[in-house]
């Protein structure tokens, strides 16, 4: 569905003033656009000023159709407006670096800024990217070089140097941001009192500056902020994970009287640190959204995985990083690199917990459709972002059969002990409409592709060596009960033959 | 200051019907205006058609019609869209008076529909609709001392429709502003036309007709002392011109007590004239396949002419049909058996000019007591809102402060302003 969004608006669209309200039923005007309070205003004009087309004079934004503007342009991805400014913060990481490239691709104007902290985690723990990247200003060149994409990039700590961060958005006046600028780890913020403190402080009060920002210099922009599937957790009872929020027709029995749920946010049951400062995160946007009329999609992003998209693939100075670490993994990645070494793929406990997932082209895909989709003022909504669910054991055997039968690799899936607490059997049901329903979203990457693609990046022997210098990294040894001991074997499921595949990619 | 002869001051009260200003003048809560009325020329007149204050004011600052200034509502839809625009003074096809050569300067507050302002020989702040004030002032270096006074364009509509108290708070302030911009440009300024309109009449009246009709309305007083304070001004810039200045008093339409809103495009739907994408519908937009008529506010109804509006479905050989129908129709539209049209124009009865074609094809007026709206996301054909004031067609009001009983016809209109002005430039007492 790539028009899904030709029916939006001028409402929707960022580069639209919204200049005042008009009300000819008393000659009255106003220059506050949103009234808060029971006041039905309906018949009140919103009077809107194009910032791209000013020659179209004062309208009502309503009006005029994405599908019917010069301004937005047809693409894959829905209509685009043509030159748009997106600045992602967060630019260096696995998402942000791999987004601008997608982004700048399809003649968007990106802008970011990072201040590389994810490079020092991973450092601070020992580790190192296993898929070699560049420096910034190596990345920043062959982007120009390689694929004739200009972006612009700042170092800045969206936390420490706010005042940065103000003078660039000022400047720069984007028309989304995409937030990635958030410690990701939930490993990480479970090592001891300083990291908890740190990721909390790090993404809540980051985030909140950001919003802050946006109230006073980009009301109009829409804020595309990652959150996780990990804010829901997975409830016992198998109640389904709505998107965000519970849908209209949601009621609860209590006391002999029904109470209607629709529209209030879900209940949330994070399961670290890290998930809090999530789930905190959605709290301070909601309510950010409700108080300034700021706009914004809320990703509940499932575990991300993969190497590939035909930008970072152009060239190895454009590859975005793969970490492997307890802190900074994700268990197909990680499940990949252990098949690529030799290393038992290691289940946490039963290894039936079971996740959604997206794969790095498909996660690109969907926040393409969000960014050209914009929020209406004062919306704030949520998104599962997830192609797929598996359970952790179902994964194992996926890698280990392709390794097998595609790379020769022979290959052990192991249980370990599970040093999180979570339950390790449970019911899991998702609920992942809006993406594809509304967004036009369709996964185009199996699971069983990226997974190939990745090992075949991963077998390269310059990356089979960095992964070997650090496969003392893989096993966990940060326990969320505060031990600090590498987990021991509970059982070695035997070696998984595979005859050779005739399937070509 | 070196006076120089002739020079024009017209006060503008918007919204001040004829027999308000009368009755109030008589009663003595407008003793100033009362004088004037005795020693100088006093008429009831016509507004524009439709009654609004962006057609009417445009009409008398030019003294053309619709069909020659461009100017057919607050609102408008450009050719080949269903785009809803908000004309505004760059819309204006025709110059207003003080751009006229040999005028000279000038200094105009507050007349509606001067937003942005634009270069000029003299001053201007603009009037409603003008949502920055940043936008509405010539020159820019004004726009200090008026920050400094406070100065405000307009009530807030949105806090009125919260309180009436913070409204006619909200009404005073702006009118103290008001006043003292006009004493501060008075005096400063070396003006050969001075225009002064106050909008406050035409708010009061919107949200407190009723409190004026009701003697004992809780706001009765209120409504009354605001334009006791109007008069005050208006009595000292009585005694502040000279003998051979001279000084004209208007409104740009009446006003007469609110009955009943009727939606114009609720009813068009109804009949089948509109059809809508959705309901409610959230704007043109919205216009679907098969409408052949739709209504912008107050009351103009557009055909939806094949090849002039995207989904236009009557071709131009039927426009004639369509129109005999809607008439009927509409004619035929009865609340508690009164009839709601008194009268449907024809755009080609009423408008003359190159710009005809743009003009809604039909305009209606209502009978006493029906406000015509033509929004589009009304749910009922007749509605009561909190407003309790309507503007009306046939009862504006036109004073000079010379007694030349010819220098106004016997039934005058707003496009005759700025011929009385030429004339009165021309008179030589």
């Amino acid at each position: 569905m790539e028009n899904h969004n030709a029916e939006c608006t001028c409402w929707n669209c960022p580069a639209i003033d919204l200049t005042g309200k008009v009300d000819f039923r008393s000659c009255g005007q106003s220059r506050e656009v949103f009234s808060q309070g029971s006041i039905d205003d309906s018949e009140a004009h919103i009077v809107a000023e194009c910032k791209r087309r000013p020659k179209l004079g004062l309208f009502d934004p309503m009006s005029v159709t994405f599908a019917e503007c010069p301004e937005w342009k047809l693409t894959p991805y829905g209509y685009l407006l043509k030159d748009m400014r997106v600045m992602i913060l967060g630019i260096d990481g696995y998402l942000g670096w791999t987004l601008a490239l997608w982004l700048g691709s399809l003649g968007v104007k990106v802008t970011g800024v990072d201040n590389f902290s994810r490079r020092d985690w991973v450092k601070e723990r020992g580790a190192r990217t296993v898929v070699p990247i560049s420096r910034m200003t190596e990345r920043l060149h062959a982007t120009k070089e390689v694929l004739g994409i200009d972006i612009e990039f700042r170092e800045t700590d969206i936390l420490n140097q706010r005042n940065l961060l103000r003078e660039f958005i000022e400047e720069i006046k984007p028309e989304a941001i995409v937030h990635y600028g958030e410690c990701p780890s939930p490993a990480y913020s479970m090592i001891d009192l300083d990291h908890a403190t740190f990721v909390q402080r790090n993404n809540v009060l980051g985030t909140l500056g950001v919003l802050f920002m946006m109230r006073d210099l980009a009301p109009e922009s829409s804020l595309i902020k990652l959150g996780t599937m990990g804010e829901y957790g997975t409830p016992l009872t198998g109640r389904p994970l709505f998107e965000g929020m519970f849908p209209a027709d949601a009621v609860l029995h209590w006391e002999d009287q029904e109470w209607s749920l629709g529209g209030e946010l879900t209940p949330r049951d994070p399961g670290s640190f890290y998930h809090v400062s999530k789930v905190q995160d959605t709290y301070n946007i909601y309510e950010a959204c409700k108080y300034w009329w700021l706009r914004s999609y809320d990703v509940m992003q499932g575990v991300i995985y993969g190497v590939h998209t035909p930008q970072v693939a152009a060239d190895p100075r454009l590859r975005t990083r793969l970490d492997i670490d307890e802190w900074f993994g994700t268990v197909i990645n990680r499940f990949v690199t252990q098949a690529v070494i030799g290393f038992p793929l290691t289940l946490y406990g039963a290894g039936e917990q079971i996740r959604g997932f997206i794969g790095l082209e498909d996660a690109m895909q969907c926040m393409t459709r969000l960014i050209v989709h914009p929020p209406e003022p004062g919306q704030y909504d949520v998104v599962n972002q997830m192609s797929g669910f598996y359970s952790v054991r179902y994964l194992a055997e996926t890698v280990a059969r392709i390794a097998s039968r595609e790379f020769n690799l022979p290959v052990i899936i192991q249980r370990v002990e599970n040093p999180r607490v979570e339950s390790d059997i449970h019911p899991f049901k998702p609920i992942y409409n809006k993406l594809p329903a509304r967004f036009g979203f369709k996964p185009k990457v199996t699971l069983e592709d990226e997974i190939y693609r990745t090992l075949e990046l991963l077998t390269q022997p310059h990356v089979k060596e960095r992964i070997e210098e650090k496969k003392h990294l893989i096993l966990p040894r940060t326990w969320w009960s505060g031990l600090k001991k590498q987990v021991e074997t509970l059982e070695v499921i035997e070696e998984i033959k595979y005859e050779p595949s005739s399937k070509t990619h | 200051m070196a006076w120089d002869s002739k020079r024009t001051v017209i006060i503008g009260l918007d919204g001040m019907p004829y027999h308000l200003i009368k009755d109030l003048a008589e009663v003595g809560v407008m003793p100033h205006t009362k004088t004037l009325i005795k020693s100088g020329v006093f008429r009831q007149m016509e507004s524009s058609i439709p009654e609004i204050s962006s057609v009417a004011w445009s009409s008398i600052i030019t003294g053309k019609n619709p069909g020659q200034h461009g100017i057919f509502g607050f609102t408008d839809i450009p050719l080949h869209t269903y785009r809803l625009s908000f004309p505004n003074f760059n819309d204006l096809l025709m110059p207003p008076f003080w751009k006229h050569k040999g005028n000279g300067k000038s200094v105009i507050i507050n007349v509606p529909f001067t937003y942005p302002a634009a270069r000029l020989d003299g001053v201007l702040i603009a009037g409603f609709v003008a949502l920055d004030l940043r936008k509405a002032v010539y020159p820019t270096s004004l726009l200090t001392k008026l920050n400094e006074i406070g100065y405000r364009i307009d009530v807030d509509s949105n806090k009125a429709r919260q309180s009436l108290d913070l409204f006619l708070k909200d009404l005073h302030r702006t009118l103290q502003a008001r006043i003292q911009a006009y004493r501060y440009l008075w005096d400063r300024e070396d003006w050969q036309t001075f225009v002064l309109v106050f909008t406050g009449a035409d708010r009061l009246a919107h949200f407190l007709w009723e409190a004026y009709e009701d003697k004992h309305h809780k706001y009765h007083s209120a409504f009354l002392d605001h334009l006791h304070q109007i008069d005050k001004v208006i009595g000292e810039i009585n005694q502040k011109i000279n003998e051979t200045d001279s000084l004209l008093m208007l409104s740009d339409h009446g006003f007469e007590l609110l009955e009943y809103d009727v939606q114009v495009n609720f009813f068009l739907a109804q009949e089948g004239f509109l059809r809508l994408k959705k309901i409610p519908a959230q704007s043109l937009a919205d216009i679907d396949y098969g409408t052949t008529a739709f209504a912008l506010e107050p009351a103009r109804i557009y055909i939806n002419l094949e090849g002039k509006y995207p989904r236009g479905s009557v071709k131009p050989e039927n426009r004639e049909t369509i129109i005999n129908e809607l008439e009927a129709s509409l004619m035929s539209l009865e609340v508690n058996g009164k009839k709601v049209i008194e009268r449907i124009c024809r755009k080609e009865e009423i408008y003359e000019g190159p710009h005809l074609y743009r003009a809604p094809d039909l305009v209606l007026l209502s009978n006493k007591g029906f406000n015509l709206k033509g929004g589009l996301k009304a749910t009922k054909l007749f509605e009561k809102d909190i407003f309790t004031g309507k503007h009306s067609q046939k009862d504006a009001f036109l004073l000079i402060n010379k007694p030349i009983p010819d220098i106004i016809q016997e039934n005058p209109s707003v496009y005759d302003i700025v011929g009385i002005m030429n004339k009165l430039k021309k008179n030589k007492c």
